[in-house]
């Protein structure tokens, strides 16, 4: 008589083909005397979309702040450690930082388009990294772009009038679209969501789901759900360090620490 | 555990474990009493059973109703998700026990006379186990202990071999005389029954098992001779 017993450890089986976009390792953040983020071990998977999810002030944005160099504007911050992308180290005095921000798009929590038409804004960034040779090229871009960010359709008769004067919602789709005009290959989101209502929301999220196939994303939010809808993996952040990365079902089914089960379910103290 | 900082919700999670230990504490009692009723011809008691199992139905619809609500406004996660959907499971799996115990109550009928004790040794044997391990399975859940749900779990085996030879004992009666037909014909049903309630036991410790750890139990338990071949 024999038992065959298997425990099925759900969740907990990773895809061996997925190849690491950005990884940091012990980086650190310091917003002068004090410190913000503390050894932050994180790898990206590419074409995956990575959630950090934590309380506020937590270093979620501050961390994914180091990933296009943007704390290199605030004059206290100071980054240490490694930040590389596909396995080059980007955290050097001598990275081309502009280079970088061309390959690593950003999204904002409140969208913020440029006082200029639609098109125009999309226009902006390939116009300034000569991506476009000449007009014919730039209309393609732009065209494309408003496609991708699903926003085309809405915008396509009125591209002259300005991007100010789009609703919420359509105003987030333009900035992603302005995000996505210069082909970078990651796309940092910040609380893209926030501002915007639940259809907003779903069209968002539904775009976050088609632009994984082209782009690796990370997403801040305050919104567990939508980590949750939206993620293949994410990450749990607290007072600076990063508590628990897994897969999100995992996080969210059976998350290995204690921490990160109190905050799911709304325990934290 | 440290608890929700809305405590409303904390209330309701804590309502549906309340409602599956009340239902629980039932189905032990019905099935239990459905076995005295049988082994003792007790129709009255039989009656009893039969008259309080729509009480069974009723924790079930609430208990439905309650996770509904909770998925729809709480939208659990985690340790509270799993809670969530285990309880839903769990209740269907006691309100089964109910409706198996009530069958059970209803061979008492057709019960003509007192079965030989050694037919009913096996057989009391088997519901003595099935009902240790409801009573143990119950426990691991207002415990939340993985241990005692996965024994519980793993001694499936023991009561399918005690439910195939109290029926085997049965078939050598009912081929003995004639009159026994009918009362050994009750009696391999109410076996039958005993052996599906420790099923749904079994059910009840993956559930808790999942509850626990977050992992399913997953294996093949080998059986010398299954009663539903």
């Amino acid at each position: 008589m024999r038992f065959i017993l298997e425990i099925n450890l759900r969740g907990s089986g990773r895809d061996m083909n997925e190849k690491i976009k950005i990884s940091t390792r012990n980086l650190s953040v310091f917003y002068g005397p004090k410190q913000a983020l503390f050894d932050i071990n994180l790898d990206l998977v590419e074409n995956k979309v990575t959630a950090l999810i934590g309380p506020s002030g937590c270093g979620k944005s501050t961390f994914i702040r180091c990933l296009n160099r943007m704390n290199d504007v605030i004059d206290l911050c100071k980054v240490e450690g490694s930040i590389k992308v596909d396995g080059k180290e980007i955290n050097t005095k001598n990275t081309d930082v502009n280079l970088i921000r061309e390959r690593i798009g950003m999204v904002f929590q409140k969208p913020n388009p440029f006082p200029k038409s639609i098109y125009d804004n999309v226009a902006y960034g390939p116009r300034i990294h000569g991506l476009a040779e000449n007009q014919e090229i730039l209309n393609t871009i732009v065209e494309n772009s408003l496609k991708k960010a699903a926003l085309w359709n809405e915008v396509k008769d009125r591209l002259n009038q300005p991007g100010t004067g789009l609703s919420g919602g359509q105003q987030q789709r333009l900035c992603i679209a302005r995000a996505i005009s210069i082909n970078p290959e990651v796309i940092l989101m910040d609380e893209p969501c926030s501002a915007l209502d639940p259809i907003a929301t779903a069209k968002i999220e539904e775009l976050i789901d088609e632009l994984k196939k082209s782009y690796t994303i990370v997403i801040v939010t305050h919104s567990m759900s939508q980590a949750a809808r939206v993620s293949q993996n994410t990450g749990f952040f607290h007072l600076g360090k990063l508590i628990e990365f897994n897969l999100t079902e995992k996080i969210f089914k059976n998350p290995d620490n204690k921490m990160t089960q109190d905050y799911i379910t709304g325990r934290f103290g | 555990m440290t608890e929700h900082i809305v405590k409303s919700y904390e209330g309701q999670l804590q309502e549906l474990t309340n409602i599956i230990v009340k239902m629980g504490g039932l189905a032990e009692s019905q099935f239990s009493n459905s076995m005295i009723a049988l082994l003792k011809r007790d129709q009255d008691l039989a009656d009893k059973v039969i008259g309080k199992d729509f009480l069974m139905n009723e924790f079930d619809i609430k208990v439905e109703n309650s996770v509904i609500n909770l998925i729809a406004l709480r939208q659990p996660m985690g340790i509270d998700l799993r809670e969530t959907v285990s309880s839903m499971r769990i209740s269907s799996e006691l309100e089964r026990i109910g409706d198996l115990s009530k069958n059970i109550a209803k061979r008492v009928r057709f019960m003509n006379f007192d079965l030989p004790s050694d037919i009913i040794a096996s057989f009391k044997r088997a519901s003595d186990v099935v009902q240790k391990n409801l009573k143990d399975v119950l426990d691991s859940y207002s415990r939340r202990t993985k241990d005692l749900a996965f024994r519980v779990w793993n001694s499936d085996l023991e009561v399918d071999d005690l439910v195939n030879k109290a029926m085997d004992e049965a078939m050598v009666f009912m081929k003995k005389d004639k009159k026994n037909l009918e009362i050994s014909t009750q009696f391999l049903f109410a076996a039958k029954h005993i052996e599906r309630i420790g099923d749904h036991v079994t059910n009840i410790s993956e559930n808790i098992y999942f509850l626990v750890t977050g992992d399913q139990i997953k294996g093949t338990r080998s059986k010398k001779r299954s009663t539903e071949e």
